[in-house]
Parts: structure tokens; sequence; C-alpha cells
């Protein structure tokens, strides 16, 4: 670099007017260029995974037909059996926002005498940079399939020990061996959920066959918004415009075209980008709203005095192999400082008490036998007009579901989401 | 005693130094280390399994290719929008706090009298609520049915949509947010320049205009120019007010870019260049501003 910011301090000094005034507002516009660069330092702090050269994944990547078992490496065991859960101090849960209900936090703060804190975060991205943060330490987190893999070779996250989990009988058996991590070893699943167009049925007047045409709609302007989440707006463009069904596509044209047509939407619509589908469409702040179909279901919960849900409305293509689907799972971090209470909290999750009171605050489906679509409809869990946005198991045999790509195909759909973030 | 005067000045050639040592030392830390941190992850060559570059501290191993990529975007490409957009939410913002802000430093150090004291603290108490706080409120009274539409709509105005990637409105915070960081300085200036100076001009026959435009503006050209570039840099690098107040790509500026990079994935060797480049746009007009001081100094004498 071309400039040395101690000339300031070392160049010879004459007495001259004003100038200790200027030369303290100076003084102050260098540092304020130094503190502007500080959130860099945090990415130099830990490097110590090896160095990735070329595009080929240095993890596996796991699919239905290629199932992955994640590797128990000695560095990183499971607890023994038996142990007495930890208690005072902090529980840390890393998730995202409003995803586990305020009761059965609270609960089980009580129950074990701990004060349970959720850090938040909008996408995986910030889920890893938080869990990577230099000495920073969580017992719990919620990642996807997207991104097990990577998570697991570099021990981010800790084998789990089943026998602190019998309530993993539970869950739905496809889950209970799951394709992206045989044998639950890291990860049991908490949510099970498909994308789609969340919408206020009193304001949309017809929804067309492709519904996604919605989002495209110049007489919602102002009113639309997509999920901040690169993996989810550009695939649903890709399905939108007929690009493709393979919506972890690596070709290059294919993302640019549906990436083409998403930055169309910033002049078209002014489309907004967040993931708050489940308070924005009832609170009317959004028409027309990318959103997983846990966020339908909650959106009830977020109207405003005197409305009900018919207000509501929400779109999938009738097609089961057209549908997105996704998963989320519960993880211990391999920082966790209580690890036995992480595996209790874990085993409370896939209760079905608890986890029908979890999904009657989120809206996120738990993939538990007991609560069946049509248990949870006849429980008035989930009004009528949302009825397609419950998943069933079947759905994962048919539907489209992002997967964990290499890092070349990442680069490729992130370069693209950077251009539309861009506003180009 | 020529000796003892001799020790003495020995002495202060070691003590003027060692003054500027702490100084020195913070501008090291704060300053140097985080840029070549910068340098560092902007030049590296090499990613991790994240996908994050690792950063090159030895420049022997600078690889200039991602940062080559980013400066011919920025010239002609998708970050182009992004430059221009930044350039001239600023320049707005700049002229909305020249028009604003002169009129209120001035007043506060021309004619205020003895109420000058409250004047200032009423200019500096915004500053006891947090700066998102603020941006925050502005969100309540902006949205389609906030204060702001009531009252447009009162003298029959039609609602606005002030908050799906409105320029105007990212424009009007980002002068909001940074206006008292302009008129401190200014008010300094004016506050300086010497009443008699005013007087004569009144004596020759000036009128107040023409001693305002003729003596007073010209004297507190220097304070307007520090107005100018202190509130400039942290505008042209803000991604948060953008963020409040619009979070829509149509208005995403530099700051925005950088936090995508840098907090949203792996890509930050991306973010890292644009830091760089954002640094050796803002250290060019940091050079002109010092240029001018110097001058000014020099004229002084």
């Amino acid at each position: 670099m071309s400039f040395d910011p101690n000339d300031q301090g070392s160049r010879p000094r004459r007495s001259r007017p004003q100038l200790a005034r200027r030369d303290v507002l100076r003084g102050g516009l260098w540092v304020g260029v130094g503190l502007g660069a500080a959130p860099l330092l945090a990415a130099c702090g830990n490097e110590s995974s090896g160095q990735v050269v070329g595009g080929a994944a240095p993890y596996p990547l796991a699919r239905p037909d290629h199932p992955v078992t994640l590797p128990i490496k000695d560095s990183n065991p499971p607890i023994g059996d038996g142990l007495a859960p930890e208690s005072g101090g902090a529980f840390k849960i890393l998730n995202y926002a409003d995803y586990m209900a305020p009761g059965v936090i609270k609960d089980f703060g009580k129950k074990h005498g701990v004060t349970v804190q959720v850090t938040p975060y909008n996408n995986y991205d910030e889920m890893l940079a938080k869990i990577r943060a230099p000495g920073e330490s969580f017992d719990l987190v919620f990642p996807g399939p997207s991104v097990l893999s990577k998570m697991a070779y570099t021990e981010l996250i800790q084998p789990l020990n089943h026998s602190y989990l019998p309530h993993l009988k539970n869950v739905w058996p496809e889950y209970q061996d799951p394709w992206y991590d045989r044998g639950a070893a890291f990860t049991v699943p908490y949510t099970v959920y498909g994308s789609g167009v969340m919408y206020r049925a009193d304001r949309v007047s017809e929804v067309p066959q492709n519904g996604y045409d919605l989002i495209w709609n110049k007489q919602y302007a102002g009113k639309v918004a997509v999920l901040d989440d690169y993996g989810e707006a550009i695939g649903m463009s890709l399905l939108r415009n007929g690009l493709t069904t393979d919506i972890n596509t690596s070709d290059p044209t294919l993302v640019q075209k549906a990436t083409d047509s998403l930055i169309e939407l910033i002049d078209l619509v002014e489309i907004k980008v967040n993931i708050n589908a489940y308070s924005e469409v009832p609170e009317g702040t959004a028409t027309v709203h990318q959103g997983w179909s846990g966020d339908a279901i909650a959106s009830q919960y977020y109207l405003p005095k005197g409305e009900t849900p018919e207000v509501l409305g929400y779109w999938r293509p009738k097609d089961p192999a057209e549908r997105v689907i996704g998963s989320d799972v519960i993880a211990i971090p391999k920082s966790s400082q209580k690890p036995v209470l992480a595996h209790q909290m874990i085993n409370d999750l896939l209760d079905n008490a608890i986890g029908l009171r979890n999904f009657g605050w989120n809206g996120y489906q738990p993939p538990l036998t007991k609560l069946s679509a049509r248990y949870l409809v006849d429980q008035e869990y989930i009004p009528a007009n949302l009825m397609n946005s419950v998943v069933v198991p079947g759905d994962f045999a048919t539907g489209l579901t992002y997967y964990e790509v290499s890092p070349e195909t990442e680069a490729l759909w992130r370069n693209n989401w950077s251009r539309f973030k861009a506003g180009a | 005693m020529p000796d003892a005067k001799h020790g003495h000045d020995r002495e202060t050639r070691r003590l003027w130094p060692a003054l500027a040592l702490p100084g020195t030392l913070w501008l090291i830390a704060l300053f140097l280390v985080p840029t070549y941190a910068v340098m560092a992850v902007a030049f590296s060559g090499n990613i991790n399994i994240f996908g994050e570059p690792i950063p090159a501290w030895n420049p022997l191993d600078w690889q200039f290719d991602t940062f080559l990529t980013v400066l011919s975007e920025s010239v002609s490409g998708i970050y182009q929008a992004v430059w221009i957009r930044t350039a001239v939410y600023t320049f707005w913002a700049l002229v909305i706090c020249v028009g604003v802000g002169y009129p209120v430093a001035y007043y506060s150090a021309r004619l205020a009298g003895k109420r000058r004291g409250l004047i200032l603290a009423l200019i500096l108490a915004p500053w006891w609520i947090n700066y998102i706080t603020r941006m925050l409120a502005w969100v309540n009274l902006l949205q389609d049915d906030g204060y702001v539409n009531k009252l447009l709509g009162i003298v029959g105005i039609a609602p606005h949509s002030w908050l799906n990637g409105n320029s105007f409105t990212v424009v009007m915070a980002l002068a909001y947010g940074y206006l008292p960081f302009f008129i401190i300085p200014l008010f300094a200036s004016l506050d300086r320049i010497d009443g008699r100076l005013l007087e004569a001009s009144r004596d020759l026959g000036l009128g107040s205009v023409r001693t305002f435009l003729h003596v007073t503006l010209p004297l507190s050209r220097l304070g307007l120019i520090t107005a100018i570039v202190i509130t400039a840099l942290p505008m042209a690098g803000d991604y948060y007010t953008n963020t409040i107040v619009s979070g829509s790509p149509k208005t995403s500026m530099v700051g925005n870019q950088i936090e995508l990079y840098l907090l949203q994935g792996p890509q930050k060797n991306l973010g890292a260049s644009i830091v760089l480049l954002l640094s050796f746009v803002l250290l060019f007009f940091m050079l002109y501003y010092l240029f001018l001081t110097q001058r000014a100094a020099k004229d002084a004498r």
C-alpha cells in the first residue's frame, strides 16, 4: 500500500493556527477506515481446515441414492453413557429466529436450572460463521442436509450417543436412518417443510396455474418478497421459468438465466429479500412472499386482531414431483459445554407432546409418526385453507431437495446471487 | 551552563517522539494490521473446506486474480451500478447536509448568542439514542400506514411507498444520520472567524449578504470541506442505514455488497477486494483534503 498513516505523526510540525482540531479529525478518519476492516479479522482467525484445490468436494456429497455415513473420528467421540446432565449457567442454542416455542425453551430452562440463550441466524452462512467464531461455544444447532457433510468433516458437530435418545423411535422410520446421515449418527430430524408461495387471499384475485407467477406479477409491486436464501430464490426461478427441475444444477447458463429472471423482479415488483413470510403476510406488509410451508402454518398466529386465517393462502405445485421439500436437523456442536443436557433437549423435542407444543407455536412439522397430517388437521392446528402446506412422508421420495453441492457449483450460485443483490 | 542546556535538549528530543508512541501503536494496531489482513484475504489464492479464502500472510504468495476481477467488474460489470449508486447517494446526502447543516451551524455559531450551548446540546441530543433505533423510528414513520402517509392523506396526496427500495428515502436517511457529524466541525470553523473581520467588512460598506459571500464563506471553506469529508467517508461505506430503510437490491450500495460477502457466505476475498477498492477511492479524496489543508495552512502563515 502506498500510504503510511504514521507519516501524519512523524511529519515535522510547525505551529499553525487551527492545527490541533484538524489533526484530531484527521486521526479519527484513519481510525475509522481501519475499524471498517475489523470484521475481516474474524475471517482470518481460523483456517485450521485444509486447503481445497479445484472444484471437487473434499467431503462426500450425500444423495438419496448415495447415502452417506458421516465419519466418527477418534478426535471427536460421542459422550459416554449414563452421565448426569449438567446444570447451572447458560445453555446456548444457535437457531433461526422464532424457530422454537418460547414455552418449550422456558420450561426446559426451569427444569434443569439453566438460562437458555438463543442466538439467531438468517441462513446457514450466518450459522456457519457463528458456530466457527473462535472461542464461541453452543450447545445445540439446527442445520440442514445441505451443509451437513462439511460440518461433520470439520468436526463442528459431535456424534450423538443414542442411549440418551429413547424418543428417536418416535420419528418417521426413514428419518431414523436418513440418507444424509446413516444411522442418525450426528443428527436427529427437527422439521420437514415445503417451499412455495404465501399470499394474501383477500388481495390476490386469482392464483395462476404456475403459482410462482404471483411473484412476477406487477399488480403486487412493492409487496412482493423472495427468501433471503440463494438456493431457494434461484431454485424457485429455475422452476418458475421451466429451465430445469434439477434445483442443484451446475449448469452456468441455467443458473444465469434463472438469476436474470430474479433481477427482472427488482424493477418489475420492487422485490424485497427476507425470510419473514410468517409475519409479513399476515401483517399485510407483503401480499406475495416466497415462503416455507411452516411459515404458512405459523402465519395464523401473527394475524392482527379481528382477522381470520381465511385471508391467508399458500401455493405449492400440484404435482408432488415438482414440489420442493426440505428438512432441518438438530445437532450438538463440538464446542458444547453441556453435551449431556443437549442430548436431553433433543430427546425432549422428539417427545410427542413437546413436539406438538413446539409445532403449535412455530408451525414447522416435526416428522413424528404420531403427529400425522390427519391428526394435525383434526386437532385444528392447520386451517383448512392451508392444507397444502402439510408435508407427508411420501413427499420426500418424489419431491425436489436442495443437496450439499461441490464448492464449484456453490460458487456459481453465489456469484449469481451477489449479482442479484447488487441490483445490477 | 552549556552542558545542562545540552542535556535538556536531548531530553526534549526524546520526549516528543515518546509522546507520539501511544498514538503510533494505536494506529498500527487498528489501521496497519487490519489493512494488511484485508490484503492477505483479498490476495489469497487458496480456499479452505468451507470455500473461504485462506489469508496469504506472505506477500510472495499474493495472487491478484480476484482483485482484478473485482476491479473490472466495478468499472463495467456487476458492481458498476453499486458504485454509481454509492456516489450518487453520497453526493445528494451531502447536498442536503450542506443545505440544512450550514444554516444551523451558522446560526448557532454567529447568531445564537447565549443559547448556543443549548443549541449544540440539542444537535447532539439524538446521539443519546442508538443509531439503529433512530433508523427504525423512521421505518415506523414511513411505512405504508405510517404517520407520513397519514399526513399526506390529510392534504389529499395518495400514500407513497417509501420503504421498498426508494432511493429518496435512502438519501434522506443518510443525510439525517450523519447531519450532526457535519454540523459540529462546521460550527467550530464558523465560531473561529474573527468578528472584527466581519465588522470591517460592514464598515467598508458591504451588506450582510455580501459579507457572508465574501468573508464568512471563504473563511469557513476549510471547515466546510472538513465537514464534507468527515460525513462522506462513513456514508460511502454505510450499509445498515440502507438495510433498514430499504433492504432492496434496487438501492444496494458498496457497503451492502461488502456486507454480503463478509457476513453471508465464504467469498470473503471478493468482499476484501471491494474493501480495498473503496479504501483507494476514499484515499484519493483524503489526499485531496490533506492537500487543501496543507495549502490553507501555508496561506495562513
